[in-house]
């Protein structure tokens, strides 16, 4: 019943976003389809893979500012092993295992030297943006057509369903993320962790192990989530997805979950996903400029967080 | 309170008999690569003469201009294209961010009997109505041959490239580089540094490469609006400026043609972002009324030095009539 309760207020948010767009007669008949809704959904794909690793990390206590580097990176390595003849699927594994490389070296020194998340990934946002331009050429790499093109095209764009791939696989991995976060020892750890460190590691869990994992397990869906990338644009793209970490930053916090760790969930970091992807639709649909849409979706993030703060305050 | 409400119900059953009344309406996306830069102001411009000329003849024309969040996101424009797909406008015309990348949305668009306009750079896809740019190979070579003149055929010569995947201007450099081979003297120092999308990282390109080759450079093109401003700042500081280096720009905004006259960028290379931005929404109208149009329309591209900039015709090219139209 509180977990129903904390993604509440989540939730009417994105009804809010939702009704907001729908009170224009004009618009509404286009916005409030079956057709448009897949698109927010796919439009939300590459968002909504990344924030459930973030969800994990924030959870614990930390933060990851190389995503949106990392996702560049991967997409780039995506487009390489594509163009060396590797078989779609050896392709996609080896693109999350570069992920999970660069979310193990996050951890292991975040975890080994004790340092800020904060910083180390920082400077990793940096490395892996320099290594996706280096090892491209600072080029976009272009690729065979395969099969990946397809994870994230739409068909039949008037009605909901067949919903393109990309699609089902976040549910499906939001599914077992959010199974593993509340059923399993790992999962209590990592809100464990986030509530209060010390008392973790004094009641004997290997907080500095678990810290690695956490980290690398959350880069193996940013490399799923750079492969969403790569076959969203057709093409490896080192310049992608810059400032990216924001955005899914955003959705974590929006729903519901505290930089300071120890809260959280992942559906609601997917409905914070949703509602940037609804407002960016719905502004462009009503024809508002972009920095309407900009200051909307800052108001919705201060917003989101004020309200947690009064939640709290009155239990 | 009632008073209010009848107001707004009288307004709105006005706003749905006028849309009923008028069987050409049309609702048309023009997306840019980005909003900020004057280039695309032009653009604007030029969409919005066209939509007021068509309101004369009796169209009612919806304008939604509407670039990508981040400038040079391809992932953005691709979702700006979707979402008026889904909207259902009935046409776009649209600057393509990357000539491979908007492939897939634009062939939805057509899926979809969303008739698509292409300006300003090209795209690796036949599923759009008509290109409308200029010739920027051409413009290119308009370049290279005044490089060549200015230099009397011998010197050394830096290309400074701006985005890599950006068509408009790849062809442009194309075109500067054939037009330099009818110059054996003129040899090229650097031609694989790139500026970057922003007047920051072209200013720093600029003075990283002056750096390295300052003191043997003779001439320097670059195509397009901030690698020019960056590159004549650049070669201010380093005193090499007013025509020391000679500098040949591309496409012209207020600083641009402030350098211009000053003496510290010998020629401009000019299109005429107004016409293309007239053109394309020109053109989409035609299509949706039936006409068959032209699969490539030349906007046109003219060169631009301190001697013939007091013409008329060329002032209309510096300064295009931007107050007149967007307000």
């Amino acid at each position: 019943m509180r977990r129903l309760i904390n993604i509440l207020g989540p939730l009417l948010g994105l009804i809010f976003v939702i009704g907001l767009f729908s009170l224009s007669s004009e618009v509404r008949p286009y916005f409030l389809s079956g057709g448009n809704f897949k698109i927010i959904l796919t439009q939300s794909v590459i968002v909504s893979i990344a924030a459930l690793g973030m969800t994990m990390i924030i959870i614990s206590g930390g933060i990851d500012l190389s995503v949106g580097a990392t996702i560049a990176l991967t997409s780039v390595i995506g487009a390489i092993l594509l163009n060396h003849n590797f078989s779609p699927i050896t392709a996609i594994l080896l693109t999350m295992l570069a992920g999970g490389l660069v979310g193990l070296i996050n951890g292991a020194v975040i975890s080994g030297f004790k340092m800020m998340p904060f910083i180390v990934t920082l400077g990793t946002m940096g490395i892996a943006r320099g290594a996706a331009l280096w090892i491209s050429g600072s080029q976009t790499v272009n690729m065979p057509e395969t099969w990946v093109n397809k994870i994230m095209e739409q068909q039949n764009p008037d009605h909901f369903f067949p919903l393109p791939l990309g699609v089902w696989l976040t549910l499906m991995l939001a599914g077992t993320v959010a199974v593993l976060m509340r059923e399993t020892a790992f999962g209590r750890y990592i809100f464990a962790m986030g509530g209060n460190e010390l008392a973790t590691r004094l009641s004997g869990v290997r907080v500095g192990l678990h810290k690695i994992f956490i980290y690398a397990l959350a880069g193996l869906l940013f490399g799923l989530a750079g492969m969403m990338q790569l076959s969203r644009l057709t093409q490896g793209d080192p310049s992608g997805a810059n400032g990216l970490e924001l955005d899914i930053i955003a959705a974590v916090v929006i729903g519901g979950a505290s930089l300071n760790g120890g809260v959280g969930s992942i559906p609601g970091a997917l409905i914070g996903a949703l509602i940037m992807a609804v407002l960016r639709n719905g502004t462009s649909q009503m024809g508002w400029p972009t920095y309407v849409q900009q200051i909307i979706i800052g108001l919705v993030i201060i917003m989101a967080v004020g309200l947690d703060k009064l939640r709290q305050k009155t239990r | 309170m009632n008073t209010f409400r009848r107001i707004v119900t009288g307004a709105l059953l006005c706003a749905s008999l006028s849309a009923l009344a008028a069987d050409t309406h049309y609702t048309i996306a023009v997306i840019p690569k980005g909003t900020t830069h004057e280039f695309w102001k032009s653009i604007h411009a030029g969409a919005i003469k066209a939509q007021q000329e068509l309101e004369t003849k009796g169209f009612k024309i919806d304008l939604i201009w509407k670039g990508p969040l981040r400038e040079d996101d391809r992932d953005q424009q691709i979702q700006v294209v979707e979402n008026f797909i889904s909207r259902h406008v009935n046409g776009i015309v649209l600057a393509p961010l990357d000539s491979q990348a908007l492939v897939r949305p634009v062939a939805s668009a057509a899926a979809a009997k969303v008739p698509v306009v292409i300006i300003d750079s090209g795209l690796k896809s036949d599923k759009y109505e008509s290109f409308v740019a200029t010739d920027n190979f051409k413009g290119g070579v308009l370049a290279g041959e005044e490089m060549g003149r200015l230099l009397d055929g011998k010197g050394n010569v830096i290309l400074l490239r701006y985005a890599v995947g950006s068509n408009s201007t790849e062809e442009r450099e194309a075109g500067f580089l054939e037009a330099l081979k009818k110059f054996p003297g003129i040899k090229i120092l650097s031609s694989d540094q790139h500026a970057g999308a922003t007047r920051e990282l072209a200013y720093q390109a600029s003075q990283n490469l002056l750096n390295r080759f300052g003191r043997e450079v003779n001439g320097i093109f670059v195509p397009c609006e901030p690698p020019t401003i960056a590159m004549a700042k650049a070669l201010r500081d380093i005193g090499k400026a007013g025509g020391k280096v000679k500098l040949i720009g591309f496409d012209s905004g207020t600083q641009s043609v402030t350098d211009l006259k000053n003496g510290d960028v010998q020629a401009l290379v000019v299109q005429s972002p107004v016409k293309m931005g007239y053109l394309g929404v020109m053109t989409v109208v035609d299509v949706l009324q039936g006409k068959t149009v032209s699969k490539r329309i030349d906007t046109g591209v003219v060169l631009v030095t301190p001697e013939n900039m007091a013409q008329p015709d060329m002032q209309d090219l510096l300064h295009p009539p931007l107050e007149k139209y967007l307000k």
